[in-house]
């Protein structure tokens, strides 16, 4: 059965925030809860869940109807109707998928162009998928391969060279709305990758200090240090909110830790001193409506998207570059994906071949009497192998030969598959495995 | 054309230079044209008060029978304040309104030069300078305010719409410096419009013997004085930031020209520059 790579998802482009928060998945395991079931249907999986994009990467059986069934589990997962996710998501196949998760590693797909961020997560999403073992060899070449595109964009464009990010938007939005970011506090409420981002990018623009808010103090006082700040209990975050100009937010808080009622009061205490929020988090931490406060500037992630595109502009360049690079990757993939095909192929042809040879040599060995000469057994043992492969030699190099020209290595395979009539034979699909691991480790 | 009227027009030319090459320098970004904006201002600046001391020295106290100085005086404090504002916020971005109305006023000076005035017997300089003076910096400052008050709106309206800031909006300053030039407008500007009708209505009651005449200006300034004192206390006591002082500014401002334009030349006043 021919495996193919399916990468279905959905992201900031394809559904709003209200939808990627219904359908995230931060903590699931493909395998315990049986997407991954060892009948060649889906035989490896990995989940990438972060704020702006939720993408299942499978292998799976070419036949199977892959996007309903990861659609049905999906939905399944999140408790939620699997009709809502209708008209958000997309489903690439072969290619296509392999293009779409070369661009979001190299930052191509992000909300922010080139923001390097999601590598990091990328990367433990992989981990988690590694952990579970439910990747295994195209899933692991292909994140590696995932990681050194991402790696070679990095190094060979201008598109990450400075720092596009949503922290970046932050800090460009408070410059229009605090003359000088040296007389203004900052304030981080939980902890995260992103926050901590956001924090340094306003430490290094000049804002005076930070202070930190966290549910467990301990840690907002370790990173507290980290930014050379002070903590406090999150009991006092009222009393931080009086002190400080600038708040990024970003706890797990499933429902909204500020309110607009409560601002009032805060504003009034500050004597109107403005305040700019920053709701990094999904679900939102700070109720929508405190915008509507007078001096309350608040930008939640969706916000910050619109503010950075204008920045885009200048990397579309740099941009059109990176997708060059991740279109070669991509064909250099595609091409050991398919010998990798190949391999299988030439390794069932030689295991026929020898199989035959031994079973002729049995019986010729039975016809040369009960002592056979020692000398002649092992002439008759070479004999048949260099025959099979003689014989073997001409159609595994013509399909090595055709498997190097676009999209025909597939079929050329799958007729000489058909031709010595491999797939009758049983072979277990572990040993497929196995040495597949050989080849790509190589 | 006479060597004075030649001098009037040369410094005519050089504010409305000053009015047009600002903003096109911000529309265009071209950073020289906003510096040519900036000189041609400063020249024009300049050649103003020089025109000022000439026009002195030649007609003495007679001057201030003429309408011709009052506007020019008032475009010269508007200039002067703005470099004042500029050399202490650090931002350009007033020129946009400073240029134009110091054009307007200018232009209307020259307008009225041959306007006489029927200024009252019991002159008094002092009291007259406390009235006219203070007047003219506090009206200056309100201006700044407004044009203040109309780019903070803007940039605010941007911001709380999470409009996409488009490149003309990059130049404009932050919200803050806006605020403050808000600020700077309402602690200096009210006492200054305060001492300036003190003053008005004492020079009144000591020429004619009567504290207010139900003159239409004096009706207006004093509803004008009661919405500056909101202002005022307002932002100094419980302190209002932002959209509010922004508006109340912009009202003001409104509320200054109606009494500048309508009563000035339209209503039967004895502020009127009318004969």
């Amino acid at each position: 059965m021919n495996q193919e790579i399916y990468l279905v998802g959905l992201n900031h482009k394809t559904a709003g925030v209200d939808i990627r928060e219904r359908f995230a998945l931060t903590d699931c395991d493909p395998a315990a809860t049986g997407l991954v079931i060892d009948n060649g249907v889906v035989s490896e999986a990995m989940i990438l869940s972060t704020c702006n994009r939720v993408e299942f990467l499978v292998v799976g059986s070419e036949e199977a109807d892959m996007r309903a069934k990861i659609l049905r589990f999906w939905a399944d997962q999140c408790g939620q109707p699997s009709g809502d996710l209708e008209g958000h998501t997309y489903c690439h196949v072969g290619d296509d998928a392999v293009n779409h998760l070369f661009t979001v590693a190299s930052s191509l797909d992000s909300m922010i162009l080139g923001e390097p961020q999601i590598l990091g997560q990328l990367k433990t999403a992989y981990r988690n998928a590694v952990e579970k073992g439910v990747a295994k060899v195209i899933v692991n070449r292909l994140l590696h391969k995932a990681f050194s595109t991402a790696k070679r964009v990095r190094t060979e464009t201008a598109i990450a060279s400075s720092a596009v990010s949503i922290s970046y938007a932050a800090v460009e939005l408070a410059r229009k709305i605090f003359n000088d970011l040296t007389n203004h506090r900052a304030l981080l409420i939980g902890a995260g990758e992103m926050a901590e981002l956001a924090a340094t990018h306003l430490l290094s623009s000049g804002v005076r200090d930070i202070t930190v808010v966290n549910r467990t103090l301990a840690k907002g006082e370790e990173l507290a240090r980290q930014f050379k700040g002070r903590a406090m209990p999150f009991e006092e975050l009222h009393q931080a909110l009086l002190e400080t100009d600038i708040v990024i937010s970003s706890t797990g808080s499933p429902t909204a830790i500020i309110r607009a009622k409560d601002m009032k009061d805060v504003l009034r205490k500050r004597r109107h001193k403005p305040i700019f929020f920053i709701d990094i988090a999904v679900p939102r931490d700070i109720d929508p409506d405190i915008n509507g406060l007078d001096n309350v500037y608040l930008y939640d992630i969706d916000d910050l998207k619109e503010v950075v595109e204008e920045n885009l502009a200048g990397r579309m360049q740099e941009a059109q570059k990176a997708r060059g690079i991740v279109a070669e990757e991509v064909t250099a993939f595609m091409r050991w994906r398919d010998g990798l095909a190949l391999q299988p192929t030439i390794v069932a042809l030689l295991d026929q071949g020898e199989c035959i040879a031994r079973k002729e040599l049995r019986k010729s060995i039975k016809q040369l009497g009960p002592n056979p000469d020692p000398q002649m057994v092992a002439i008759l043992e070479r004999l048949a192998k260099s025959l099979c492969h003689k014989i073997y030699h001409e159609p595994i190099s013509y399909l090595k030969r055709r498997s190097l020209e676009e999209g025909s290595a597939q079929r050329f395979i799958h007729n000489a598959r058909r031709m010595f009539n491999l797939d009758e034979e049983a072979i277990p699909e572990d040993a497929h495995l196995d040495r597949k691991v050989q080849t790509g480790s190589k | 054309m006479t060597a004075s009227r030649l001098f009037e027009l040369i410094i005519a030319l050089l504010y409305l230079s000053g009015s047009v090459s600002y903003p096109l320098g911000l529309v265009l970004r071209r950073a020289f044209l906003k510096r040519l904006a900036a000189w041609t201002s400063a020249a024009a600046f300049g050649l103003h008060t020089v025109d000022l001391a000439l026009r002195s020295l030649e007609l003495g106290a007679a001057n201030l029978q003429h309408g011709q100085f009052y506007m020019s005086l008032m475009a010269w404090f508007f200039v002067l304040i703005f470099f004042v504002l500029w050399w202490r916020l650090k931002h350009d971005f007033l020129s946009m309104i400073t240029a134009p109305l110091a054009l307007i006023l200018f232009s209307s000076s020259l307008a009225v030069r041959t306007q006489v005035l029927a200024v009252p017997e019991q002159f008094s300089v002092l009291w007259f300078s406390l009235h006219v003076g203070t007047i003219f910096v506090s009206l200056a400052l309100i201006a700044m305010a407004f044009g203040a008050g109309v780019a903070y709106l803007h940039l605010e309206r941007l911001i709380k719409t999470k409009a996409k800031l488009p490149g003309f909006s990059k130049e404009l300053p932050s919200l803050e410096t806006f605020d403050r030039a808000n600020h700077w407008a309402v602690s200096i500007g009210f006492p200054l419009y305060t001492i300036s009708l003190l003053a008005g209505f004492l020079w009144a009651s000591f020429t004619w013997k009567k504290v207010i005449s139900w003159d239409p200006k004096e009706l207006i300034s004093i509803v004008t004085w009661i919405l500056f004192a909101l202002l005022f206390h307002q932002r100094m006591v419980l302190g209002w930031r932002g959209r509010k002082p922004a508006k109340t500014a912009i009202i003001l401002f409104i509320l200054c020209l109606v009494s500048l334009v309508g009563v000035n030349f339209l209503l039967p006043s004895h502020h009127s520059f009318r004969q």
